[in-house]
């Protein structure tokens, strides 16, 4: 029996995240891109000139750059219907109440305020439309020279260190997306981490789109000096339109020699967002780069968070799980490039897809002349739990060095008669079993989440996997 | 919504008979990024005149028949429809195929040897395209090696049509001089219940591009790809596999293996699988190991997995690449063994478990020492 023939289904998908703000802004924003809303853009942020320059040049670049043909279908995107530019307050906060109703609600709702309050984040960044709305970032890190700021003010306060750093990651051209990003971004995080700081508790950005057709185009850019470890982590949400949104990032962070950085993502977009992200690190003699990456939501997602290992001893770990249902296509992966000595990486990926939906894992692990004595291992696992969804493994192994070891394995599995059999014959009724047998599955991802965040997961997991036995 | 509007896969989405539905590639296709297009000869644009001189010679079973056929008989073409610029070209421009047929539940009573020579000097002069056409019919059973010697510029196809509850072993030995070109299609359709052995050696030529395929007709099918190659300085031997399982409870079984040494030695290993949504029950593993003896090789593993449904009964996929085991050389040398010694008996160890599989002795002992030639350089 597959779930379509189900009818109880149907309120499945039952997304939380999925209600909408009265849109005054958002509404009288305009659609499409072109020369003058990207200097808009850069005149209403009082920008420097070379920034305009630069914007000017993504613009270009947009606009000579073919669509990708691989991955996704991404023809459902019309650029000229997009809002590329959405302020939705006119000062950023400094307190929560100073916010304008609707957006407080917003984030009371996703608890954002809450987790503050109780201290279990050091700064906290809420980014609604294209800029970021409230910020706060914990006395005692300020006092150590920790830098948390919306990347807009960190261009004004910071240009010394930003103007070296931005776009030295992902240039301008990189991909089509990267260009359109350097055009028209707004917000963000900026993040400096001096040299002998560990930030034991992780910074929190919270991104929300609230308007219909919204592009949202946040930059962040992370820096983490020596001997020094920040977690980053990272959580999106929207209201579910009738027509498409798109969001598309781009991430640049640099880990100097010996430091430490985590980047922690849960994407749950609602099922109208293309999340089209490229997110990448550089990590020097002996730093550790680890992307978390978490993806639930959005209609397609294509993103690829990517480490550049560039000293002796540098390690890259991504761990990356997807959840895919109706309707959804989960293009996620990783990259990782080996340009030092002895460095190594890690990729483990977990994905599940159910109801239709569609996971593919894509992924490249490249390892350069001179890399000697460099090791990757690469593991991929996918769960099928009905017969109309589907599993894509696409890695892609490149190695120009004899000195390394690499190492690929993908496995595709179904959910076993037993395992189900067996919980339920201990009083499980079948969808309990189903959402602890997947939950058992991610558990290695899980635990590596911040606890807010890993029984966040779960309780995504059990929305996701309601109903889901055929 | 979106999904449906694509095409299912975008793996092999395109077959024809005719060359000019391919676009000459211009090696940013994804099928064409690896191959260096300049060391084709012409091959995939059409300026290769088919002016080689290629002969094949059939030492065939009493129980076989063998027959040579114009472009016009209708066995050719039946079990395959080329996917390639390459393959569609060599399609078009053969004048004689081969059509080797073994006759209903005939077993065979010793293996039929193709060999296919090149009579010119390393890449000679001109190309020559080839067709071999290979029918089991039902319930027989076959052993069959295909021997590729010599020096040409070869563009060939050859097609394997396994009847119901039919056996097929094929080996086919790559062993060209040094400076051959040879770009070949081995598709082999499996009937009911049929099972194919394929056993691809590749070991010779500047540059080989083998791609054997596999489909199913009707459940039962059973397939088992085996490879072994050894890439030498400058060589660029690539193998492209794809299994496409569109019928319930078949199942396929990938393993190539091979070792590189030598400045600019090149190998490419794609393994494309699709398991379509009414393949429920497949059972499918694929496996990919490079060792990389020297500096300066590069291993380039690709293994490609799309999966439609959640009834499989398996499906899997591994590679790795990597250099001798330091361990295991030091475990040997300190027992005595020389360091030449001991890579050479750890690169047996590679290749073990893999050429007990040819079911030919003769074979057997050739490939092993073609291995032991190459390590001994």
């Amino acid at each position: 029996m597959t779930l379509t023939d189900r009818p109880e289904l149907e309120g499945l998908g039952n997304y939380k995240f999925g209600w909408a703000d009265s849109d005054v802004a958002g509404a009288a924003a305009r659609r499409g891109l072109s020369e003058e809303v990207v200097r808009n853009i850069s005149q209403l942020k009082n920008e420097p000139e070379w920034m305009l320059d630069l914007r000017l040049k993504g613009l270009r670049l947009f606009g000579k750059k073919p669509m990708p043909t691989w991955g996704s279908d991404l023809s459902g995107i019309d650029f000229d219907n997009i809002k590329y530019f959405v302020r939705s307050t006119e000062k950023q906060a400094a307190s929560w109440d100073e916010l304008p109703a609707d957006i407080k609600n917003t984030y009371d709702k996703l608890g954002i305020p809450d987790a503050e309050k109780q201290r279990l984040i050091a700064g906290v960044a809420a980014q609604y439309e294209s800029e970021v709305v409230y910020h706060k970032i914990r006395e005692d890190l300020e006092e150590k020279g920790v830098i948390f700021v919306d990347t807009d003010t960190g261009l004004r306060e910071h240009e010394d260190i930003f103007k070296e750093y931005f776009g030295s990651v992902i240039p301008v051209g990189d991909n089509k997306f990267a260009s359109l990003n350097t055009a028209v971004w707004s917000g963000g995080s900026f993040i400096y981490v001096p040299p002998n700081v560990n930030v034991e508790i992780p910074l929190q950005a919270y991104f929300r789109i609230n308007t219909e057709n919204m592009g949202q185009f946040e930059r962040t850019l992370i820096i983490v000096d020596e001997n020094s470890y920040v977690h980053y982590v990272e959580g999106c949400t929207a209201p579910i339109y009738s027509s498409d949104s798109l969001h598309s990032a781009v991430v640049e962070i640099i880990v100097k020699k010996n430091a430490r950085c985590r980047y922690t993502t849960i994407q749950n977009w609602s099922n109208n967002v293309y999340n089209l992200v490229t997110k990448r690190a550089v990590a020097y003699e002996g730093a550790t780069m680890e992307w978390i990456d978490g993806n639930i939501g959005s209609k397609v997602t294509m993103k690829y968070p990517a480490v550049y290992l560039m000293g002796e001893h540098a390690k890259g770990e991504t761990l990356s799980v997807a959840f895919a249902g109706e309707g959804q296509h989960q293009d996620a992966g990783a990259k990782m490039v080996h340009l030092a000595p002895k460095t190594s990486s890690t990729i483990v990926s977990k994905s599940v897809a159910r109801g239709g939906g569609r996971t593919s894992y894509r992924g490249l692990v490249q390892i350069e002349e001179g890399a000697a004595g460099s090791a990757s291992t690469v593991k991929c696992d996918a769960l099928l739990v009905d017969q109309i969804s589907r599993s894509d493994t696409y890695p892609y192994v490149d190695v120009r060095e004899d000195d390394v070891s690499m190492g690929h394995e993908a496995t595709v599995s179904k959910v076993s008669e037993d395992q189900l059999f067996y919980l339920m014959s201990r009083g499980l009724n079948e969808d309990e079993a189903m959402a602890m047998i997947v939950r058992g599955f991610v558990e290695p991802i899980a635990r590596e989440l911040p606890m807010e965040y890993a029984l966040e997961l779960n309780r995504l997991i059990e929305l996701q996997m309601e109903g889901a036995v055929g | 919504m979106g999904l449906e509007t694509m095409p299912v896969s975008k793996l092999h989405a395109e077959s024809s008979y005719d060359p000019a539905d391919f676009p000459v590639p211009t090696g940013r296709e994804e099928e064409w990024r690896f191959t260096p297009l300049s060391r084709l000869k012409g091959l995939h644009n059409g300026t290769a005149a088919p002016t080689g001189n290629v002969v094949v010679e059939v030492d065939a079973a009493p129980e076989v028949t063998v027959e040579t056929v114009g472009r016009d008989d209708s066995r050719i073409g039946a079990a395959y429809v080329p996917s390639d610029r390459v393959s569609a070209q060599a399609y078009a421009s053969f004048e004689k195929a081969t059509v080797i047929t073994v006759p209903r539940e005939v077993v065979a009573s010793r293996p039929t040897v193709i060999n296919v020579r090149g009579l010119g000097e390393g890449a000679g002069h001109g190309a020559t395209y080839g067709h071999i056409v290979v029918r089991v019919e039902p319930m027989a059973q076959a052993v069959l090696v295909l021997d590729h010697t010599g020096g040409a510029v070869y563009a060939d196809n050859v097609e394997f049509a396994v009847g119901e509850g039919a056996t097929l072993k094929v080996v086919s030995l790559q062993d060209w001089a040094d400076g051959a070109v040879h770009v070949s299609h081995h598709h082999a359709q499996l009937g009911k219940d049929a099972t194919f052995r394929s056993f691809v050696v590749t070991l010779g030529g500047d540059l080989v591009r083998l791609s054997p395929s596999v489909s199913y007709t009707a459940p039962g099918g059973d397939a088992d790809l085996t490879g072994l190659y050894f890439v030498d300085a400058g060589q660029h031997l690539e193998h492209r596999l794809w299994v496409d399982h569109g019928v319930p409870n078949c199942r396929s079984n990938v393993t190539y293996k091979g070792a590189l040494q030598g400045d600019g030695a090149h190998a490419v290993w794609i393994g494309d699988v699709i398991i379509r949504a009414e393949a429920e029950g497949t059972d499918t593993y694929e496996l990919n190991r490079n060792l990389l003896l020297t500096d300066g090789a590069r291993a380039d593993s690709v293994p490609n997995l799309e999966i439609l449904t959640g009834e499989v009964a398996g499906a899997g996929h591994a590679s790795a690449s990597g250099r001798l085991d330091d361990e295991h050389i030091f475990y040997l040398q300190a027992r005595g063994i020389p360091y030449d010694e001991a890579r050479r008996l750890v690169v047996h160890g590679f290749f073990a478990q893999l050429l007990e599989k040819i079911e030919v002795e003769e074979i057997r002992e050739r490939v092993l020492s073609a291995v032991e030639a190459e390590l001994a350089r």
